[in-house]
């Protein structure tokens, strides 16, 4: 499969005060192929270098070293060509104050060549996509953030981009925006097929969205992967918490247990997959004469994945 | 040919909506914005008539008084034409909007000639308001009557705001949000210098060795000379916009290392958080 993206070897330091003596190294010798049409999340703690690793990707700015292909193309060079397929959303949504949300798509339109009829036609799309006809003649600056952050994503779509970057696109919205603008990412990538790259700090998001993920600490790619696989790497596993009285079986032969604990009449059990591995369970339980009283599994997800990499 | 003319006029319209773009974000900003309501008559009609009314208590000749009186129009009509080629990036800064501009397919061009297109209207207002008043107010016709002359010295005023506006917009790339007072300051240090109240000829040797740096010098002579001044440089006009174009050329080099260094150090990112 063709990469939408490629980073080889980047490195990026800041350099700050008068005399350039405070330094940051933000990435540290990142590779990275994002595969055409995939949902790729960006994870990692404040600081990270999410932010740096998406502007990098954007042309926004450039690495100290290293290389840097987006869409078949090598920036900086070619950045006209990058810059007509590609867009960007940021959650903290940022516009122009007095323009109002029909004239700021407007702006927008026309910096990407959309004009006369054919721009209306898009922005009317936009609104109705956005839920933002209501707000058409608001200023920005009277509009809430969650309505900013949908004028955001809808500025995002304006040249149907064959990528876009969304740099934490759900930060600080209600439980209900953030589903939609989820369902509307999720509607854009099938429709189109285009390539998303999402930074977030959203576990469940990233889980939801995202075809593979890829865990930056400290500006190193730590991990990546698909998340089912990365839980199965991690050998973070599903838990079993059993309630049973009788004897505790011994389970410690079943394939794909990772851990046991036993307590009185409860029994802690880590497992590759609990779907798979219940039923064996259970059939322990019963042939060693113990009676399961109560079953609860809490499944392992990506946050778990981030609490063992900030640990 | 066919096929090659149709290409053209694509690439031409897309040059046209890309600079329409800014025309339309500068107009409506600064439509919206009682600021630059006040920027347009209300500084430009205090300066003018405060110039004015000096020159008649202490009882200027008809032609001294004429010297002052284009001096004043032709600060205000900078005045307000840089502003609106500064503000281009300003409003993007302000907002925290500047790496939306910066990820779209477009050129400085646009940026720039789009907000001068609106800095001179906003310009051209105030010079030909401040015109009309002086003529009633002052019994002065601030207009020679010549449109060549007219023209040439207001292409000259908007084409050295230009500059200005452009030298504040490099500043704000390379320096962040310390640049706005740029926007401010750096039009008042050139009307020091270039000769906005009294002739060059008055000045020390080397603050006139500074004015002759200066594309403003060379027209504000070039149009006084119409008034009978006697101007203190020869080819006024060959030496003022050969001035111009040379510092637009250096700024065009200037501004692309702006960009650069402002992607390399992530100020573009840290004026849009």
């Amino acid at each position: 499969m063709d990469s939408a993206v490629e980073l080889r070897e980047i490195y990026k330091t800041y350099v700050q005060g008068i005399f350039k003596k405070k330094k940051k190294e933000a990435l540290k010798g990142i590779n990275l192929k994002i595969p055409s049409g995939s949902i790729w999340g960006i994870l990692g703690p404040n600081g990270a270098g999410k932010t740096t690793l998406i502007s990098i990707i954007a042309g926004l700015i450039y690495p100290d070293r290293g290389r840097v292909y987006v869409l078949g193309k090598e920036l900086p060079f070619c950045l006209d060509q990058i810059y007509k397929k590609i867009n960007i959303s940021s959650g903290h949504a940022n516009f122009l104050w007095s323009l109002t949300v029909k004239e700021n798509l407007d702006f927008y339109a026309m910096l990407y060549g959309l004009s006369g009829k054919k721009r209306e036609k898009k922005i009317d799309q936009l609104l109705d996509l956005f839920s933002l006809r209501e707000y058409r003649d608001t200023r920005f600056e009277e509009l809430s953030t969650g309505t900013k952050q949908r004028l955001s994503l809808a500025k995002a779509f304006i040249n149907d981009p064959d990528l876009i970057l969304l740099d934490e696109p759900t930060v600080g919205l209600d439980p209900d925006t953030a589903i939609s603008i989820r369902e509307i990412i999720l509607w854009f990538h099938k429709k189109k097929g285009a390539t998303v790259v999402i930074t977030t700090h959203n576990m469940a998001e990233a889980e939801t969205l995202c075809d593979e993920v890829s865990f930056i600490f400290e500006g190193r790619i730590k991990i990546q992967g698909r998340p089912e696989d990365l839980k199965k790497i991690l050998r973070l596993g599903d838990v079993v918490h059993i309630r049973f009285s009788g004897e505790a079986p011994d389970l410690r032969d079943i394939e794909g247990i990772i851990e046991i604990e036993i307590s009185d009449s409860y029994m802690r059990v880590i497992v590759d997959d609990h779907k798979l591995r219940i039923p064996e369970l259970i059939r322990r339980f019963l042939k060693n004469g113990t009676s399961v009283e109560r079953i609860e599994i809490d499944e392992a997800d990506l946050e778990d994945v981030f609490i063992s990499f900030s640990r | 040919m066919k096929q090659t003319l149709k290409m053209y006029l694509s690439v031409f319209q897309d040059e046209l909506i890309k600079t329409k773009a800014f025309i339309f974000k500068n107009w409506i900003m600064a439509k919206r914005n009682l600021f630059a309501i006040f920027e347009v008559i209300f500084w430009p009609l205090i300066s003018f008539l405060s110039v004015g009314l000096l020159s008649d208590f202490i009882n200027l000749s008809p032609s001294m008084k004429g010297f002052i009186l284009i001096g004043v129009i032709a600060m205000s009509t900078i005045q307000v034409c840089q502003l609106d080629v500064a503000y281009v990036l300003l409003y993007d800064m302000w907002s925290k909007a500047l790496k939306h501009s910066f990820v779209a397919p477009i050129g400085m061009r646009h940026l720039f000639i789009g907000s001068t297109i609106v800095g001179i209207i906003r310009g051209g207002a105030v010079f030909f308001i401040l015109s009309f008043l002086s003529k009633i107010i002052f019994k002065f016709d601030a207009l020679v009557p010549s449109f060549k002359v007219n023209f040439l010295f207001l292409l000259a005023l908007f084409l050295n705001s230009a500059i200005i506006g452009i030298l504040v917009s490099i500043l704000v790339l390379t320096v962040g949000y310390k640049a706005e007072v740029a926007a401010w300051s750096l039009v008042s240090l050139m009307f020091l210098v270039c000769g906005i109240y009294y002739p060059v000829s008055v000045l020390p040797d080397w603050i006139r060795n500074l004015a002759e740096l200066l594309p403003l010098t060379y027209f504000l002579e070039y149009y006084r000379k119409f008034y009978g001044f006697q101007p203190c440089y020869d080819n006024l006009l060959l030496k003022g916009y050969t001035m111009i174009f040379f510092y637009l050329f250096c700024e065009s080099v200037l501004m692309k290392w702006a960009i650069k260094k402002a992607k390399r150090n992530g100020m573009l990112i840290k004026l849009s958080e």
